[in-house]
């Protein structure tokens, strides 16, 4: 019951900070894709230097020990991404941003949205026995971190991420970002 | 204290810093519940939770019964939090409104046609959450929370993503990309 609470919480603190980066929006999502605007880019990769650091430097004082890694099987971590980014690009949201804005008050995300996330939570259960564990042991490697895999320090992994992020960030704001000439844009 | 009320009422924060934060979310994630953050995983639940009401032969399978079980989850708990957060910051910066459509930018590149809007919603939402599903996770459940614990899934997943993503966004815009 206790963890309830905490899902409660962190999930609320995760759809304001949704909100508030602009995320529930249509434009703010598909933009990205057209390299006009990079709050998208900048927010997961932000997030993901944080988290990486944070988590590691945890684990490394005995904190915390990680929950299952989301495995690795290569074909079907990047078909599943293939996809996806089709359904981003279209609808403007993804699963969790969808949330978040039918919280605002956007019904094309409360109704037809969550009705469509439904939908395909659905259609993927039924299917699941014929699709998944074909696709699951091509290219498999199982729980694995990218330090097991590659026999690295993950924190080589974790400074050159963010090394990388960093130098991306300084890039896009001295103005490596394409300009956008919809009207709607002005 | 009134710096922190100005935040608050602010409609957009720096992304660099919703994305720190939503960094230290994913970590008190993993100390506190020793969770992932993942939206979609919570819509499978859900998803089994609706299907056994009403078609419980179809949906009693190994899928809803043992791989994402047809209850209420910590992710289903997560999603409902997610609604109320966007709710909150919607109302701090007097911001919450019902409304039907998207941003004008919609309605430059597919017209105001409610139809059009709600169809590709839905049809979006289903293929987002089936990928999700052959993928392990969206872009909470797998880019993020994947990502941060460095796993190789995360990266290829993004990859895939911004690929597909930026050429469905140059058909969808042709000219206007």
């Amino acid at each position: 019951m206790e963890n309830w609470w905490i899902a409660l919480l962190l999930g609320v603190v995760f759809g304001f900070l949704l909100n508030k980066a602009g995320l529930t929006s249509y434009h703010k999502i598909v933009n990205v894709f057209r390299l006009t605007d990079m709050a998208v880019l900048k927010f997961m990769m932000s997030g993901l230097v944080v988290a990486m650091i944070g988590l590691y430097a945890m684990r490394g004082l005995g904190w915390i020990v990680f929950p299952a890694v989301p495995a690795t099987y290569v074909v079907g971590n990047l078909a599943g991404g293939l996809i996806f980014g089709v359904g981003m690009a279209l609808s403007g949201f993804c699963p969790g941003t969808c949330v978040a804005g039918a919280g605002e008050g956007k019904l094309d995300y409360l109704i037809p949205g969550i009705l469509g996330f439904l939908t395909g939570a659905a259609a993927f259960g039924l299917t699941y026995e014929m699709v998944f564990p074909q696709i699951s042991r091509l290219a498999a490697y199982g729980n694995v971190t990218i330090g097991q895999l590659w026999n690295i320090d993950s924190w080589l992994a974790i400074g050159l991420f963010s090394a990388m992020s960093l130098f991306l960030f300084y890039l896009i704001d001295r103005g490596l970002i394409r300009k956008d000439r919809l009207s709607s844009a002005k | 204290m009134n710096r922190v009320r100005q935040l608050f009422a602010q409609e957009l924060w720096s992304p660099y810093l919703a994305g720190g934060l939503l960094g230290v979310v994913g970590l008190l994630a993993v100390g506190l519940s020793n969770h992932l953050l993942g939206a979609s995983g919570g819509f499978e639940n859900l998803a089994g939770i609706a299907g056994q009401a009403v078609a419980p032969a179809t949906f009693d399978n190994v899928y809803f019964n043992f791989v994402m079980p047809a209850v209420i989850t910590w992710n289903v708990v997560l999603l409902a939090g997610i609604f109320f957060g966007g709710t909150l910051g919607a109302l701090s910066a007097g911001k919450f409104r019902w409304r039907t459509m998207p941003d004008k930018q919609w309605v430059e590149v597919f017209g105001a046609s409610r139809v059009k809007r709600w169809g590709i919603a839905f049809g979006g939402a289903a293929v987002l959450q089936y990928a999700a599903g052959i993928a392990g996770g969206c872009t909470s459940g797998l880019a993020i929370s994947g990502g941060m614990l460095l796993a190789p899934a995360a990266f290829l997943f993004i990859a895939g993503m911004f690929a597909s993503g930026i050429v469905t966004a140059m058909i969808v815009y042709r000219g206007r990309f």
